[in-house]
């Protein structure tokens, strides 16, 4: 059965397509946000759209890449993500830079999402990255960031849930799971569900002390105090408790900002094992049913560039803050002042007028030709199209022109 | 600020009004066909089953109580922090009871609710399915010859019993639990944090 006959004007699912307030909107976000980053002297990078397949080497990101063969049988990708990325020219481009380096970006990213809440296959991504910095220090300066774009961006309500993946893995330092059980392990931690942490441990050695610790670790989640009861449940763990209190110091440091309030505490948060190091975190608001953003410590990424470094970083995904904003009732940008409009029989004299008021700094539009030329130059009919809407007034680049 | 919380109209009904009676929580009486009823700071809404936690995860209900076989097909990124202990069943893969296996067959044609799990248990056993998807019946299509088994969920085991149908083996057990949006979670933790915990204490 044919669905719909006009697939020429179908959109493939996956992507987007933007117009008019709401195009200007997410200009206006990425305005913001990029100002914020430039305000904490971060310097933008702009990388290519595309790079060797090898590059984005993020076990979870392969299975989710756009790659093709290049001319020269080399395997390229759509770039997945940009931290792999900078960190590529971090370690090559920028090799004689002295760390710590503050990086930023603002692009579209490419993955094969299947349809789901806030999935998009093509998502515009605005972020950065602290490289070679010392880790308390620049894990609270990124926190502090991602808490004014929220603020800039009038979000209401949001909070970032801070964990650390070390306490994770300090809890099950000394046990073996075959690779299949720690991914289970892994998901059944992140959905908080320690009945099921219980069930994946059962078919394994894992001691019990060790089962109750992990079947507890989701639950801790809330104020500062959970910092406390873990530090008296994971006594028996040194590299759990050596995680939590570097948790703390970066917990402690934001509440000395000014940002005490703003934070959650989620040890359960350990999604990105194979990437994240240390601090992990996700920023929630309501009226939004999943993150607009997040990110964490990367210590060893660096490295296989040829760099090793202790790098940090977070993005915001600009689909989901727009669609906050939306929820929130947060005013749009207001549109754009009209355009003065420029009448005048003959094109020559019309396009002068137009050069001199837009040297003055102004917003014109040049009126349609007037009826009587219209008919010369098009036959008889009377074209209601050629009105077009003031926000949709065509650029130099509409079809007419570069055809 | 009202707590929204997603309901299946469905099998786990009374279980899920038990236990919000049991938590002191106030219910609707009788919902009838009302689809959202707002009570003292609740609004509860009644959905299908499959659909509970797809409006958790969207965060259009701030929690919800899922069936374990549900939330397993919708693979829906949600917390589960509590089982509640009833709704208890067994998905499992029954073929009919008279069927000799049959060696030569290389590929089964299996009929279900639940296509996700099916596909994803056969897989993990390098057996090659055909998941043939239905809403509902489904101990009625191995007796029609549509497929060679079914996956189904089962409680006693007495309607497979009545189509002459064989339990082979067990994929997962279920039961009710309590899910709840990620973003609720911690942005909304003034308000649900209490629920949450009465919930818990009378699970």
């Amino acid at each position: 059965m044919m669905l719909s006959p006009h697939r020429l004007v179908q959109v493939p699912p996956g992507v987007q397509c933007f117009v008019g307030a709401e195009a200007r909107r997410r200009r206006h976000i990425e305005e913001t946000v990029v100002s914020v980053f430039e305000g904490w002297d971060y310097e933008e990078i702009i990388p290519p759209l595309f790079d060797y397949a090898d590059v984005f080497g993020s076990p979870d990101l392969v299975a989710r890449t756009y790659s093709f063969v290049g001319r020269d049988g080399s395997l390229l990708a759509l770039r997945p993500d940009f931290t792999s990325l900078l960190a590529k020219i971090a370690a090559g481009r920028l090799a004689h830079r002295p760390a710590p380096m503050r990086l930023y970006y603002s692009g579209e990213v490419l993955r094969y999402e299947p349809p789901r809440a806030g999935a998009q296959s093509e998502l515009f991504q605005m972020g950065l990255e602290h490289l070679g910095g010392a880790p308390t220090r620049a894990d609270a300066e990124i926190l502090a960031i991602a808490a004014e774009c929220l603020d800039a961006l009038g979000a209401r309500g949001w909070v970032l849930a801070v964990g650390h993946v070390g306490v994770f893995h300090g809890l099950l330092a000394g046990v073996t799971l075959d690779p299949a059980s720690m991914d289970r392990l892994r998901e059944r931690v992140e959905a908080k569900d320690g009945s099921g942490v219980g069930a994946v441990l059962r078919e394994t050695n894992a001691p019990a002390a060790v089962t109750e610790a992990l079947q507890a670790l989701g639950g801790l989640a809330g104020g500062r105090d959970v910092l406390e009861e873990a530090v008296r449940r994971f006594a028996a763990f040194p590299a759990a408790v050596a995680a939590v209190a570097e948790l703390r110091a970066i917990v402690d440091a934001l509440g000395e900002a000014g940002l005490g309030d703003r934070l959650a505490i989620d040890l359960g948060e350990v999604r990105g094992l194979d990437y994240y190091t240390g601090l992990v975190f996700r920023a929630y608001a309501k009226d939004l049913g999943f993150e607009v953003g997040g990110g964490g410590r990367y210590d060893t990424l660096l490295g296989r560039f040829g760099r090793p470094m202790p790098a940090v970083g977070f993005m915001l995904g600009l689909d989901r803050v727009a669609a906050l904003l939306d929820r929130q009732q947060v005013a749009p940008p207001a549109s754009v002042a009209p355009a003065e409009t420029i009448a005048a029989e003959a094109t020559g004299p019309a396009l002068l007028e137009a050069r001199r008021r837009r040297a003055a700094g102004a917003r014109v539009r040049l009126d349609e030709q007037s009826q009587a030329e219209s008919r010369r130059s098009r036959g008889d009919e009377e074209d209601g199209s050629a009105r077009l809407p003031q926000e949709r007034v065509s650029g130099p680049r509409s079809p007419e022109s570069t055809r | 600020m009202s707590v929204t919380i997603a309901l299946s109209k469905g099998r786990l009904l009374p279980g899920s009004e038990a236990l919000f009676r049991r938590a002191g929580l106030p219910f609707p009486e009788d919902p009838g066909r009302r689809l959202v009823v707002s009570l003292d700071g609740l609004r509860y809404l009644f959905v299908k089953d499959q659909d509970v936690p797809t409006y958790v995860e969207h965060g259009v209900a701030d929690c919800g109580v899922a069936g374990g076989d549900v939330l397993l097909e919708a693979g829906a990124d949600v917390y589960e922090p509590f089982d509640l202990g009833f709704g208890r069943c067994r998905l499992v893969v029954a073929r009919p009871a008279s069927a000799r296996p049959d060696p030569r067959s290389s590929s089964l044609r299996v009929a279900t609710k639940y296509p996700r799990i099916t596909a994803a248990h056969f897989l993990q056993r390098g057996v090659s399915v055909e998941v043939v998807r239905l809403s509902g019946s489904v101990e009625l299509a191995p007796v029609l010859g549509l497929c060679d088994c079914i996956v189904d969920i089962v409680e006693t085991g007495r309607t497979l019993e009545e189509n002459g149908l064989a339990i082979v083996e067990e994929v997962a057990p279920s039961s009710a639990r309590l899910i709840v949006n990620r973003a609720s979670y911690h942005a909304r933790r003034d308000v649900l944090a209490p629920l949450l915990s009465r919930l818990q204490g009378a699970a």
